[in-house]
């Protein structure tokens, strides 16, 4: 059984001027023990479908279609107090963004462990402490900066802390949100080695992480799904993805990455033309085929389905038959 | 050195530096009426006040004396500050011959037994309205909330006043007319006297607590909208903190702010009041100053001023310690952003 | 013909009901004096008679016309609002402007100066000048009022011109050798103006309420009419005591009004121009 599973999820915003269709028909699953990227350009529906996948569904967003299960449970039917008490932060947690400011800035940073702790368990402050030590020096973090307040930590230091504190009660599924974007290489390396180190010591069972980098996929991903417009355009192995990818849109994004990789080098830079669509509205057909330049005439008017190529290959692409 | 230490030096130094401004203004300003001799004008004064001849002199005498007028200027100054450093500010011209320290401490305690409850009670209340509008923003309560704050921070605490006085002691006659108790006892610590006292207290209280809340109501309303949308707020959030726990992280960071708004409007408070005490006849440091105003006693309007601004500048640096305490950011020499 | 600028104004109602409140109160002052020319110095009317049909607002003591005396009353308020909020404007935007741009030692001794000026109640320092002045007319009070009330605008242009100063065209500027003077007018300015305008309509606002508060306390101007004065008068003969209600309640009532809607302009006027990062 699959750890996290989305069945046909359509999460709107709603605004004046009609839905927002953010994520718009998605199917996913991911089995334990892996790590699933979700890479996209800006305005994919990434950001939504990650907060989405969680429950973290607040107006003006809803959840419009569909079920989410994780761990056999139906959370997309939960209310938001059960899933503040049983699923966010013990089942699934996130890694934000932006760690520079996601600690509360006037609590000492075991203050704030114990909150979150207390909250999901009944614990007293000694074994609290005990808790937030081993786990930070299981991760080479320094004990001292448990007493600290987050503005006396370095930018990495923060991140990582970050990255413990979200994984202290060992949720099942960590979603991690860009954590590389905003950091120099070196810290990537360390933040990177960081989320591969939960894994092995089974801290947590399987991670998505959302990106627009793929490079950094590669080296921590398993299988990648590549959405675009809110919808999956193709989900498959790291490896396919990489080195074979079929639905026109990866494999534009593949070229567009200078990475060191001669395989990939010898494809040569693409940049794509055009904008992302407009999510109010999108274009009829498939959504990639205005800016798609191998598009067919059944691409203007007909949705593709995401189909099975075989050996674990999702497509959506009129040109990709299934079975091929 | 301990940046709290330093940060507290830093205000301390500030503190000072005002008040030595202000010592500066208020013995340059009568000195610096242009075409009117001092000397000319106490005459003037005092004729006014007095009637008798011989007393009329020893007033003028003693005063040019106080004033140093016969004297170079660095010398006045000199006078001037080793008189206010030995706590004398000089005889009033009105209430001759009573000492100017004297008759402020008499009046004083009446208008920081008012002020400082009103001002706590409206900060406190005006910060917890304001908070309840931002996280019920664009609701019904909000939206009935907002322009009610907006007109009452523009009501000058004063009109209230008459309002309030009219509708509920004249009117109503629920209140009492003027005073800060009845003229029929004695100050003593009876109940009696006390409930009596309460009795007459509540309205001048009411006028500024309700006059000041509507500012304070604002500020808030948008600190909390703005905390709200702040990263720690959504990761507390995703991490399954009750909702409970992040308004108390959210109030607490917008409280920070507020206290240095506390300080700063500590001063329009202070004016406000005065002039609520006015429409009460209440026996504070405003009707002093009024008296002192009209009668262009010197002596007691420079003593009135220095000691109230010495009063709001404590109050200041109290404010100031309150602050650099409960932010951890400061206790920890951080710079800011 | 119209700019865009204007139109889209306009679609805001907080800023459509204040200005409909405001220019209501100006159409009254100005038109007021035409519409109804009574003297309201005049005193041998009825004194302290309630409202009725010939006197609408009734009568004091002296037995003048209070909707004369507030129809000239608001006139007088106004203007020495607004003559109060530009000495102001000028002084905080000059001390502001150079602060920001110059930096350092100018910068931290400018600050220092607001600073001491922002801390020291502008209340208590105009009633101490005004107390000193034998005769105020509404131009010097005006100036007093301005003097004490521009510490909040120098410290707020001079967080803009920081920010500012260090975007990208006016690098170019500097890269192109412009002198200085030219780009604070050229590059920097045009950037504050929608800043500059808010201010000015909160120190309007703040300017009317401190001259009335000055009144009260009989420091206003020595000749002549103004919200203030009014109460001011009502105060000193037991107004209140007396159940004379419509001596107090209009004149203040128009002072909130006036300030309130000055208020609720620059609320608007800010919601629109600051584009909120987060949320809303």
């Amino acid at each position: 059984m699959a750890l996290l599973e989305a069945e046909d999820v359509k999460a709107y915003y709603s605004t004046v001027q009609g839905y927002i269709r953010a994520v718009d028909g998605v199917d996913l699953s991911l089995q334990k023990g892996l790590t699933l990227g979700l890479a996209g350009e800006s305005g994919c529906g990434k950001t939504t479908l990650m907060n989405t996948l969680m429950m973290n569904v607040k107006p003006p967003l809803h959840l419009m279609n569909g079920a989410i299960l994780l761990d056999g449970k139906v959370i997309s039917k939960m209310d938001r107090t059960t899933l503040k008490k049983n699923v966010w932060g013990v089942l699934v947690s996130t890694v934000p963004q932006s760690a520079l400011n996601a600690l509360m800035p006037t609590k000492r940073i075991l203050d704030f462990v114990e909150d979150v702790i207390t909250h999901h368990m009944n614990v007293s402050e000694s074994e609290v402490l005990s808790m937030a030590k081993k786990r930070f020096e299981e991760l080479n973090l320094p004990v001292e900066a448990l007493y600290m307040y987050p503005h006396e930590l370095s930018g990495g230091m923060k991140q990582r802390a970050v990255i413990s504190i979200s994984t202290l009660l060992n949720p099942k599924l960590l979603i991690v949100d860009e954590p590389t974007s905003a950091l120099d290489v070196s810290t990537q390396k360390q933040v990177l080695k960081m989320l591969m180190d939960l894994r092995k010591a089974a801290i947590i069972e399987s991670m998505v992480f959302v990106t627009h980098d793929i490079a950094v996929l590669r080296q921590i991903a398993e299988r990648i799904t590549i959405m675009y417009a809110g919808r999956v355009v193709e989900l498959s192995s790291s490896e396919d993805i990489l080195y074979s990818p079929k639905h026109p849109y990866t494999y534009n994004l593949i070229n567009a990455v200078v990475t060191p990789e001669p395989e990939v080098r010898k494809r040569g830079l693409t940049s794509i033309p055009g904008e992302p669509p407009n999510l109010l509205d999108p274009p009829k057909g498939c959504r990639f085929h205005p800016r798609c330049t191998r598009a067919i005439g059944v691409c203007r008017s007909v949705e593709p389905p995401l189909v099975e190529t075989g050996g674990g290959r999702l497509v959506a692409c009129h040109l990709v038959s299934p079975g091929a | 050195m301990n940046p709290f230490i330093r940060f507290l030096a830093r205000r301390i130094g500030f503190l000072i530096i005002t008040f030595l401004t202000f010592l500066i203004i208020i013995f340059a300003l009568p000195r610096a009426i242009p075409g009117n001799p001092l000397a000319a004008l106490l005459y003037r004064i005092i004729e006014q006040q007095q009637t008798n001849p011989d007393l009329i002199k020893a007033v003028h005498k003693k005063l040019m004396e106080e004033f140093g007028i016969d004297r170079p200027l660095h010398a006045q100054l000199f006078e001037f500050i080793s008189r206010f450093v030995r706590g004398d500010l000089g005889t009033s011209i009105a209430f001759y011959p009573r000492k100017v320290a004297e008759i402020v401490f008499t009046y004083l305690p009446w208008s920081l037994g008012l002020l400082i409850p009103a001002a706590i009670a409206s900060w406190i209340l005006g910060n917890l309205l304001g908070a309840l509008a931002a996280y019920r923003r664009k609701t019904r309560v909000d939206n009935a909330l907002l322009p009610v704050f907006l007109t009452l921070s523009q009501t000058p605490y004063y009109w209230l006043a008459m309002l309030l006085l009219y509708a509920l002691a004249v009117y109503a006659k629920i209140f009492p007319l003027s005073g800060a108790y009845s003229p029929t006892r004695l100050p003593s610590l009876t109940p009696a006297f006390i409930l009596d006292m309460l009795h007459h207290y509540a309205l001048p209280f009411f006028s500024i607590v309700i006059g000041a809340i509507g500012g304070w109501a604002i500020g808030m309303r948008a600190m909390v909208i703005y905390e709200l949308g702040a990263d720690y707020v959504t990761y507390s959030d995703s991490l399954g903190l009750p909702d409970s726990k992040v308004l108390r992280y959210v109030f607490r960071n917008s409280m920070l702010p507020q206290i240095t708004g506390l300080a700063i409007n500590l001063g329009l408070i202070l004016g406000g009041s005065l002039v609520t005490e006015l429409v009460f006849s209440y026996p504070g440091t405003g009707f002093l100053v009024f008296r002192a105003l009209s009668t262009l006693d010197y002596p007691l309007i420079q003593g009135t001023f220095i000691l109230l601004i010495s009063t709001l500048l404590l109050a200041n640096f109290l404010v100031d310690l309150v602050y650099a305490y409960i932010d951890p950011r400061i206790r920890t020499g951080y710079v800011g952003d | 013909m119209i700019p865009q600028i204007v139109k889209d104004l306009f679609k805001i109602k907080k800023l459509d009901v204040s200005l409909a409140v405001f220019i209501g109160m100006i159409v009254m002052s100005v038109f007021g004096s035409v519409l109804y020319p009574v003297d309201p110095l005049y005193m041998a009317n009825p004194p302290e008679s309630p409202p009725s049909k010939v006197f609408p607002l009734g009568t004091d003591s002296w037995g003048r016309d209070l909707l004369a005396l507030l129809i000239n009353g608001i006139k007088s308020s106004l203007s020495i609002g607004v003559t109060a909020a530009l000495i102001a404007l000028a002084i905080g935007v000059l001390i502001g402007v150079i602060s920001g741009f110059k930096g350092g030692l100018t910068d931290s001794s400018l600050m220092l100066v607001t600073d001491v000026v922002l801390v020291l109640p502008s209340i208590l320092i105009m009633m101490l000048i005004a107390a000193y002045l034998k005769e105020r007319n509404p131009f010097f009070v005006s100036v007093i009022i301005g003097i004490t009330s521009w510490p909040w605008v120098a410290r707020a242009v001079r967080s803009q011109m920081l920010s500012l100063k260090t975007r990208e065209f006016v690098y170019m500027s500097r890269m192109a050798g412009l002198s200085d003077m030219r780009i604070i007018i050229e590059d920097l300015l045009p950037n504050m103006m929608s800043y500059t305008f808010m201010a000015f309509v909160l120190l309007m606002s703040g300017a009317m309420i401190a001259e009335a508060g000055l009144s009260m306390i009989g420091l206003g101007v020595t000749k002549g009419v103004s919200l203030g004065i009014i109460l001011y008068w009502a105060q000193l003969l037991e107004a209140v005591r007396r159940g004379i209600w419509w001596w107090f309640v209009p004149p203040g009532a128009v002072l909130v009004a006036l300030a309130a809607s000055l208020l609720l302009m620059s609320t608007a006027l800010d919601e629109y121009f600051s584009p909120r990062l987060k949320g809303g």
